[in-house]
Order: structure tokens, then sequence, then C-alpha cells
């Protein structure tokens, strides 16, 4: 009886990956598509232009310094695979104002066409304990991070929900699934970002336009050479726990639109991961005492 | 045999139940503490203080309008349990700059001593298609309701570390915990309040953080419970069945107060997401048939 119970259920189970497919949306087709990528000129930005380039797609990059925009598409126009791709550089601040930002997506629009992809890649990061960190670092990493993902989203909307079809992207960080030691800053401009994602998701659904948010781990990058150059004790070690990637692997894998999730069990191995992270920040926090208290009796 | 596990396992559960308060945090006193509350001086924020006071705590308000300011403090004054208990209001934006919150901060404590907890429910909401909503938006809506929580917390976190006692309240929102249709430039204000208080709550063992969620309700029911949470230091706070579903199910890495929360978190994981997943597919049907009669009485509008 339970085998029979048993046996229904894994049938039931296997009828529903056959089908997911069918239900899930159609994927976007790269070659000749227009992908416009922030943050494009290094990092995992740029290996994502590169990603997209190797399988046909027309590339326009933004960023602010236009050397560092002029040596990435040298970079990236060696992945060609045919004699039509083009690759754009625009030289914007995404974070400063609306209109600049709406601007330069006119202006690639004109030249490639309507786009098919954004890919809001542009981002830093600042590590320390919440009361080291410059006052201004807050909104700072605010106005980069998030305001810098809402305003080339805000641009592409209207067209994307028009033509019925697009793909917003928005690399948030696994800083934006868990508030971790030194990243209060910046865990909540990335849980920022996956807000304004789950919201939008919600609006442009029916309208076949897909938004994914990415969520790389520590990836070896010069915006990770940044963070590290402030980051406490504490935080090191916390992320010892989980490896540093190569940008290109997470390139590949948001590029493949692929998040899978299960609970449950990750939820009681999340607990244990918080209980160790708990007590390496109370060693830390014992052994900076002792310290202080040998130093005043020297 | 089966019966031998099964009641092994009922009372291992009873036992976590039962040591469970003995590793939680120490309820903080209200009786003569100092409460900050910010965004005090209406709603949420009134009840919050109005509710403190009542268990015998001395409140700062801080808000923007001195009228309101005044208003709400001879409200509060009414539920006095004793003759030393004080109202103290100071005007300000805390959204603007640091430098003045903390001066407002240090005012507050010259005059009522240290901060024991500071309760963050300054805050403004704004609804709205996302192309639709004044692109100036997304920056106020953070502005007022992440930065105008970050300048008081910075402002009282050294004092509480050293005292090594306090509590923090971020006011969220449950769309805070998921990202509702119109609510872009919102979601990813209170979404970012998570962000910070679960990073925050990692650095300070000593002091505990809260997020609240609730459905429309009574602000006074809403007070009640974030106040009952904070004393006990429980990082999430929220109201009703479907609050609780929403805390479980968006627990993530969040941290737990209690074992007996990571219990119930663990268990009802599964079929949380599963009920979740029908209340999105109903969202994305309303949102469609929206989208379709609003198609349809464009054509009507064209044809006619």
């Amino acid at each position: 009886m339970l085998l029979l119970a048993a046996a229904f259920l894994v049938a039931f189970v296997l009828l529903l990956y056959m089908v997911s497919p069918l239900i899930s949306p159609k994927p976007l087709g790269l070659p000749g598509a227009h992908v416009v990528v922030t943050g494009g000129s290094s990092g995992i930005g740029k290996c994502i232009a590169i990603e997209c380039y190797k399988q046909g797609a027309f590339i326009t990059l933004v960023a602010r310094n236009e050397d560092k925009l002029l040596q990435a598409k040298k970079e990236i126009e060696k992945h060609s695979i045919n004699d039509k791709q083009v690759v754009l550089c625009i030289s914007v601040d995404v974070s400063q104002d609306y209109n600049q930002v709406e601007n330069v997506i006119k202006q690639a629009q004109e030249k490639l066409g309507p786009v098919d992809m954004l890919v809001n890649c542009a981002g830093t990061s600042v590590s320390g304990k919440f009361e080291d960190l410059e006052v201004s670092t807050f909104e700072r990493l605010m106005s980069i991070n998030y305001l810098g993902s809402v305003y080339p989203s805000r641009a592409v909307i209207t067209t994307m929900k028009e033509r019925r079809v697009g793909r917003i992207v928005f690399v948030s960080s696994q800083a934006g699934q868990l508030g971790l030691f030194g990243f209060t800053a910046y865990s909540a401009s990335k849980f920022a970002i996956r807000g304004l994602a789950e919201a939008l998701q919600m609006e442009v659904k029916p309208y076949n336009v897909y938004i994914t948010v990415a969520y790389p781990p520590d990836t070896d990058t010069p915006g990770f050479a940044e963070e590290n150059r402030t980051k406490p004790l504490e935080t090191r070690l916390i992320s010892e726990t989980t490896s540093v990637c190569k940008p290109e692997q997470v390139a590949k894998q948001i590029v493949k639109d692929a998040i899978v999730v299960t609970m449950g069990l990750f939820r009681t191995i999340a607990l244990f991961y918080l209980g160790s992270f708990d007590s390496i920040v109370r060693r830390c926090m014992m052994q900076r005492e002792k310290s202080e208290i040998a130093n005043k009796t020297a």
C-alpha cells in the first residue's frame, strides 16, 4: 500500500519535471540580440559581455572610464564569431542623473536597435564595521549599487513591455541573501536590488519580460580587491567558509539564467553556519579585549 | 519500534521547547528605560511610544513637525503610570544629515540618560508602476526609509556596545519580505533595511535587532507586538497568521533567537513555500487580468 503511494509520488514528480520546460519562459536567442552591460569595463560585467559576445550578441558597454572601456572593447572583440558583430562603448555614471542614463540608452538603441537584454553590473563594495564605515558610505553604496540599477532599468522597461520581450539582469551578491559582519552598507544595497527585482518581476511578467537576480559569491575581480582593502578580520574569517571564484565561471552561470532553490535541509545547515559565524565574531571580540587589557596594564 | 522512535522524537522536541528560554536573550526591562522613537509623532511610531510609556519607559520622540510632536506628547502623557516619567520631543529630519541626528541623540542622552532602545519608525510609502513612478521617488524613499534608519542607529550603536545592552528596532514591512506589484521603490527600501539589520545583528552580539511585518491592522496591535518582540530580543517580529507564514518562509539566512523558532522554520518551510507558490500564481493572474482589461478598454476607446 505504502509502496503504491510512493510509486505514484515518484511518477508525479517525474511528470512535473517533464512538463516544467513547457511552461517556462522561452529562452532568449542571443545571436543578433542587443545586450547592454553596465559596469561592463571590468570584473564580472566584462566577463558577461564576453560570454554574450561569444554567443553572437551585439554589445553596448556602459561605464565611467573611457580608457577602461576601450581596453575592454578590444578584449571582447577577440571573441567575435562573425563579421557583423559590434561592441559599442558609452561613458556615463549610471547613478548620477536619470536623464543622462536615458540619453545613453537612446543612443545605444539608435545604433544597435532596441535593447533585448540589460545587465546591471555597475557596482562597488566597501567592507567595515558599522561604526567604522564613513557615514557617507551608506548613501554612496546605495546610490551606485541600487539607483545605478534603477535608472538603466527604467530607461529600457517601456520598450521591452511594448515589444513583449526582454531580460533584465540584476547582479546582487551572496551578501544580498544574508547580512554578514562588516557588510551593513553593502548588504543593504544588495538586498534592495532583490526587493526591486521581485516587485518589478510581478509587474512585467505578463509582458514576457523576465528578471534575473544573480547572487555571485566572492569573485576574483578588481571590485573584490577594493573590498578587501578595509575588510575586518571577522569578515575575512567568515568569508573563508566559501571559496573565491573566477569571474568567467560566474558570468557563464548568470548568462545561462539558471537559478535553483531548495529549502528545509538547507535551513538546517544554514542554522549551523550562523552558529559558527557567531562564535567567530565572539572569539575575535574577546581576543581584542584581552589585548586591550594587556596594553593597558603594560 | 517505530512507536518508540516517535516517542523519543516528541520528548526531544518538548525538551528543546523547555530549554529554549534559557538560551534566549534576557528580556529588556522597560520601567525606567530610555526609548527613542523616530517617526514617533504619528501612526505606528506613536503607538509604539504609547505602548512603551504604559510599561514605564521614558520616551524621546523624534520627528520633523513640531506641532505634531507636541500633540503626540500630550496624547502619550495620558498613559503615564508614575510621576517620574518624561516625554521629550526633538524636531529633526533623520534622513538629511548624520551630524544633526548625532546631535539630537546627544541632547536626548543628556536629558534622559543613555538610549536603551531605539525604534526606527520614520518612513513613508509611495506606490505606483515602475515606469510611472517619478524618478526622484526611488532616491527619496531610499533616503527616508533606509538612511533615516541608518543615521540614528549609527548614533546609538557605540554606547550600546560599551554598555553591553540595547535594542534597535527597524520597521520594515511585508513589502520588505516580498516584492509586490507597484512597490518597486518601496520594497527596495524595505529590503535594504533587512540587509542592514541582518549584517548589523552579526556585529554586536549583545544588541538585538528586529524587523517588523504586518498585514492591514490597527497600529495599536502592531505596536504591542513590536514592543513585545523587542523586549524579548527576537530578530523577526510579525503579526497574524500570514505574518507568521511570511516570516518563516523568508527567513533565509536570518538569525534565530530561539531554538523553537528555528525548529518551526525547518519543519514548515516546504509547506509554506508550496502555499506561497499558489499565492504568487493568483497575484500573477490578477495582474494579467487587469492588463487585458486595460487593453480592451484602450481598443474600445480607439474604435469609439
